[in-house]
């Protein structure tokens, strides 16, 4: 019988290693009960190689296989979607381990460890992770080394840094490849990571803003192509809400329209509905670069027009991506910021969508939006009114009181205290009850300017509510009701605002943003942001550029270019190990002393004393003695350091041979150094025949 | 007809390796000699990358694809890697002995290196042996021993060895073939049968050479390393002239004539093991045998090179002598050598 393969220590060793980290790295979105199964496969391969426990049986194998397809269809509830997926893939690779048998067991193992680690991308996408991830190869690679070296004459350590080696050679390749390869998008539907959404979300009820006021996370980042707009222009419209039901906002009636589709997408012709927008002047070009969100509204200044095949514009004039947007995600866009959005006319059904008020709330504001239309029937000037009100004595804040049943009635007569949903959702009922067709907007205000980079950093406290209504002749109109109450709020900074109030940031409890006023912290942060702002839009939006990049780079895209430049550029890359490759080839010793030989005749022949053809070293030297008696000392030693070098060297293979080459190496050193001072002069040459 | 085929090209193949890599006593593998391509895990690795490539695209995720490139470019490196395993190695045919049909052949390599890098398991295969793996560690010297298994007496050139490696990362698997000029001599199978009755010899004393016991002084010889002490010449080596031995021999009556026509009725080869195995016992026993056959005659003697000298006259009988011009061509060479 064979003897039974064993894995090679060292290769198990990294093995064993890298699925520790590897499972470390999904332990986030992983059940623990996986973990714990791959701890306890860990021991048990580990005990089956000091050959203290046997292998599992095949029953034992498809009972565990068995439990932990059952244990995940429980915890999970179902087996499609991304995480299910994925954890189901690792608990096949920590089942794995249990049953190497074959070279062949030990291969899927590792390869599906590669797999394991690079999907974890699918899921963080930090550098931090990218890098752990990238350090998380390298046990793989080297199980993979260790797999195939003698043991003997390696440790696991070699194994180590021969993947470490191999796998920096590999990284200009890689940028490379990188750099140039197409990016053909989306193939077939995917199941996407699964998770609840973050930052605004698609309803609003009292609170909701004031809560992401308390975070720090980044929410967008945006870069213009010209320079940044005043503070009080930039409201990045998100979501538009029109139905209430007394207390929460939602999006509502949105596939009532009848002239054409809900969506405008930029492949497709235009819609009927597009020449309701009225754009004077010249577009706004930026760039954002969204945090995941995990909702497919995504954010600009009105109103938008954006180039991306994935992007639409809705009929309620914002973009919505394919998607959700499930991991950082860029686009591109042009605002004109100068423009009028239905003036003409409002159907009828619309009109009604926009001036319903849920029957039996709020009874009191309903009935002074009645008398105050009465006393002034003019929307603009009842706008102006009720933000006078709003001015007088309303207190802007991130703490608000709670509010009961009548939520617009409590706080316009009796708290007067709210953060921003708070004045909208109450401007926007008020409206409705006086007649006007209203709705509340929600995204982000304002923004944070990089000092040093020319972008804008949008946060989750950036969040933002705010008022449209709709004037015969104007069409929709933006109305700020924070800004008659807090107009500190849309001319500077949030942060600068509320940074001494307590609440703001309360949730990032560990952000450099609480530490804005200490000047190297917030440097700091800014140095971190921007580059983080780099990796999103250098690497996970690659995509985005890479078509402005590669023109940049090349002038002109064609295949031949492209083709001239993988060549040229992976050439470049892999100097690295063709250099290895090079300096491998052992150096001729034989020629070199042959080399050097034929510079000591050369200066011999300077003054005159060539050699024969044919002539012996030997009786080359003495001939130059005797012609030169003062040179006798350096010829005769050269010329025996030369003979001995010579003889030393054999050219079949024989133990000897190896033993004095080191020993014939130090002769040609010593030739060489000798060589260096051997400069006759001629006249040292005694007058006489010579040749 | 597939077979056929297969059977065709790859007789063709075997053809084109032989004009491209002829028989050679000394080898430095170098970048013509080596042949590179993907192994079986090296294809299913490209297959890893191809389901990474797309899990990438599909999502969309560009971390992903850097990761995809970064084992893609791996792959690559690997390809210099694995060829710089063997590139540079000096394989060197060094000695062979002989056997016999049925037993094995050894058969000796000499492995060394220029450079003083580490060459992990180097695979050596030839057909119908089992594979050996050996490793360098630097600048050595490193003698590997193929037993090959011989089925014909005669002259035996050991096919191509194959030297295969996949060290580091096994994607891809670098080999050559080596055919060596030189071959080994193949006595008959030997078998044991007991001796053929003596015969007369009134051919009168002659002294034969018997190194131990015997009456008779004969003279002195240079001692050889296994030797018994006894028969040392203390004397002679007193006098600085080296170590000796002293030799006797007695007068012979035993001489015995391995015959080729005691054995009538047996087909050649039967005949040649018969005599193989009397040469054998006769070795055995130190008993002093002469060999004649068809043609040959080797006067009786006892002694290494006497059984060399015999068992090589059974290994290359042929009915008709002058046969075979690549026996006499492997001959000539042996005999150089």
């Amino acid at each position: 019988m064979r003897p039974r393969w064993q894995i090679p220590r060292d290769c198990l060793l990294w093995l064993l290693s890298s699925v520790i980290i590897a499972i470390g790295l999904h332990l986030s979105h992983l059940p623990p009960w996986v973990a714990v199964a791959g701890v306890v496969a860990i021991l048990w391969q580990v005990q089956v190689y000091r050959e203290r426990w046997s292998q599992p049986g095949r029953l034992i194998k498809w009972t565990l296989a068995a439990i932990s397809f059952g244990g995940l269809l429980l915890y999970y509830g179902r087996l499609t979607g991304l995480e299910p997926m994925v954890a189901l893939l690792i608990s096949a690779y920590v089942l794995k381990l249990l049953e190497i048998h074959h070279k062949r067991d030990a291969l899927i193992a590792i390869y599906l460890a590669y797999l394991t680690i690079i999907i974890q991308s699918l899921f963080s996408q930090t550098i931090i992770s990218t890098l752990l991830a990238f350090l998380a190869l390298l046990p793989v690679t080297a199980a993979l080394v260790a797999m195939y070296s003698d043991s003997e004459i390696s440790r696991p350590s070699t194994a180590l840094r021969k993947g470490l080696v191999m796998s920096l050679q590999a990284i200009p390749l890689m940028l490379v490849m990188f750099l140039v390869m197409p990016r053909i998008g989306s193939l077939w539907a995917v199941p996407r990571h699964n998770s609840a959404s973050i930052g605004v979300s698609d309803s609003m009820s009292p609170g909701d803003l004031s809560s992401l006021g308390r975070s720090g996370d980044v929410a967008f980042r945006v870069e213009f192509a010209g320079p940044i707009p005043v503070q009080r222009d930039l409201y990045w419209r998100g979501l538009v809400f029109s139905g209430f039901d007394g207390r929460r906002w939602q999006q509502e009636g949105s596939w009532g329209y009848s002239d054409g589709g809900l969506l405008q997408w930029t492949s497709l012709p235009l819609e009927t509905w597009d020449k309701v927008i009225v754009r004077r002047g010249d577009p706004l070009s930026y760039r954002v670069t969204m945090e995941a969100t995990n909702s497919p509204w995504v954010f600009a200044l009105s109103t938008p027009q954006s180039p991306s095949p994935d992007l639409a514009l809705s009929r309620d004039f914002r973009l919505v991506n394919r998607i959700p947007v499930v991991s950082k995600f860029q686009y591109g866009v042009q605002s004109w910021l100068d423009y009028q959005l239905e003036p003409d006319s409002l159907s009828a059904w619309r009109r009604k969508v926009e001036l319903a008020i849920p029957a039996g709330f709020n009874p009191r504001t309903v009935e002074i939006a009645q008398q105050w239309r009465r006393e002034t029937p003019d929307p603009a000037a009842l706008v102006n009114r009720l933000l006078g009100l709003f001015n007088q004595s309303f207190i802007y804040t991130l703490r608000p009181p709670r509010l009961g049943k009548h939520s617009v009635d409590e706080f316009l007569w009796e708290t007067k205290r709210g953060f921003c949903e708070f004045y909208a959702s109450s401007f926007v009922f008020f409206m409705r009850a006086a007649g006007v067709p209203a709705r509340v907007v929600v995204g982000y205000q304002g923004g944070e300017r990089h000092p040093t980079e020319n972008y804008l950093l949008v946060h989750q406290y950036d969040a933002h509510a705010w008022a449209e209504i709709w004037i015969q002749g104007k069409g929709w109109l933006r109305v700020d009701p924070t800004a008659a109450v807090a107009p500190e709020r849309i001319e500077n900074n949030f942060a600068d605002l509320f940074a001494d109030q307590e609440g703001f940031l309360s949730e990032s409890p560990f952000a450099l943003e609480r530490m804005r006023h200490v000047n190297w912290l917030n440097t700091l942060r800014l140095k971190l942001d921007s580059l983080d702002y780099s990796w999103a839009k250098w690497v996970l939006g690659y995509e985005n550029v890479q078509n402005d990049f590669l023109l940049d780079l090349l002038g002109k895209l064609n295949p031949e270019r492209i083709a001239l430049f993988l060549l040229l550029a992976g050439g470049i890359a892999l100097l690295p190990v063709l250099s290895m490759l090079y300096l491998n080839r052992e150096k001729n010793t034989q020629d070199e002393l042959d080399r050097l030989y034929l510079q000591f005749c050369v200066r011999l022949e300077k003054i005159g004393l060539g050699r024969k053809e044919g002539e012996g070293v030997r009786h080359f030297a003495q001939r130059v003695v005797e012609l030169a008696p003062s040179l006798e000392e350096q010829v005769w030693s050269l010329s025996q350091l030369y003979e001995k070098a010579r003889y030393a060297e054999s050219d079949s293979v024989s133990a000897e041979s190896i033993l004095t080459d080191n020993v014939r190496k130090g002769d040609i050193a010593f030739f060489k150094a000798e060589l260096k001072m051997f400069n006759p002069s001629a006249k040292a040459v005694n007058k006489g025949s010579f040749g | 007809m597939i077979k056929r085929w297969r059977d065709a090209s790859k007789k063709r193949y075997r053809r084109w390796i032989d004009w491209r890599l002829p028989p050679v006593k000394k080898v430095v593998l170098d970048n013509p000699k080596l042949f590179i391509l993907p192994t079986s895990a090296g294809f299913v690795f490209l297959g890893l990358l191809v389901l990474l490539w797309l899990i990438a695209t599909n999502f969309e995720n560009n971390l992903i694809f850097a990761f995809t490139f970064l084992l893609a470019a791996l792959f690559i490196v690997s390809v210099f890697h694995t060829f710089l395993n063997l590139l540079g190695l000096q394989v060197e045919g060094g000695k062979t002995t002989a056997g016999f049909v049925g037993q094995f052949i050894e058969f000796e390599l000499l492995l060394t290196q220029a450079g003083k890098r580490y060459r992990h398991s180097i695979e050596l295969s030839c057909p119908g042996v089992d594979r050996l793996v050996v490793s360098l560690k630097g600048r050595e010297l490193k003698p590997v021993y193929l037993a090959i298994p011989v089925l014909n007496r005669g002259w035996f050139t050991p096919e191509r060895i194959t030297l295969k490696s996949v060290y580091p990362l096994g994607l891809l698997k670098v080999w050559t073939y080596v055919k060596f000029d030189c071959s080994a001599l193949v006595y008959p199978r030997p078998l044991d049968s007991p001796l053929p009755p003596q015969m007369p010899m009134g051919e009168g004393d002659t002294y034969i050479n018997r190194g131990d016991g015997g009456e008779d002084f004969i003279g002195l010889e240079k001692y050889r390393p296994g030797e018994s002490l006894r028969h040392v010449a203390w004397k002679q080596y007193a006098r600085e002239q080296g170590l000796q031995t002293k030799h006797y021999a007695d007068a012979i009556d035993d001489k015995f004539w391995l015959d080729w026509d005691a054995l009538p009725g047996l087909d050649i080869e039967a005949r040649l093991s018969r005599l193989c195995g009397w040469v054998l016992r006769c070795c055995e026993s130190s008993q002093t045998y002469g060999l004649r056959l068809p043609g040959v005659e080797l006067a009786p003697n006892s002694g290494r090179s006497h059984r060399d000298a015999v068992l090589r006259e059974l290994a290359l009988y042929s009915d008709n002598r002058d046969v075979g011009t690549e026996f006499s061509g492997a001959k000539s060479r042996a005999d150089k050598g």
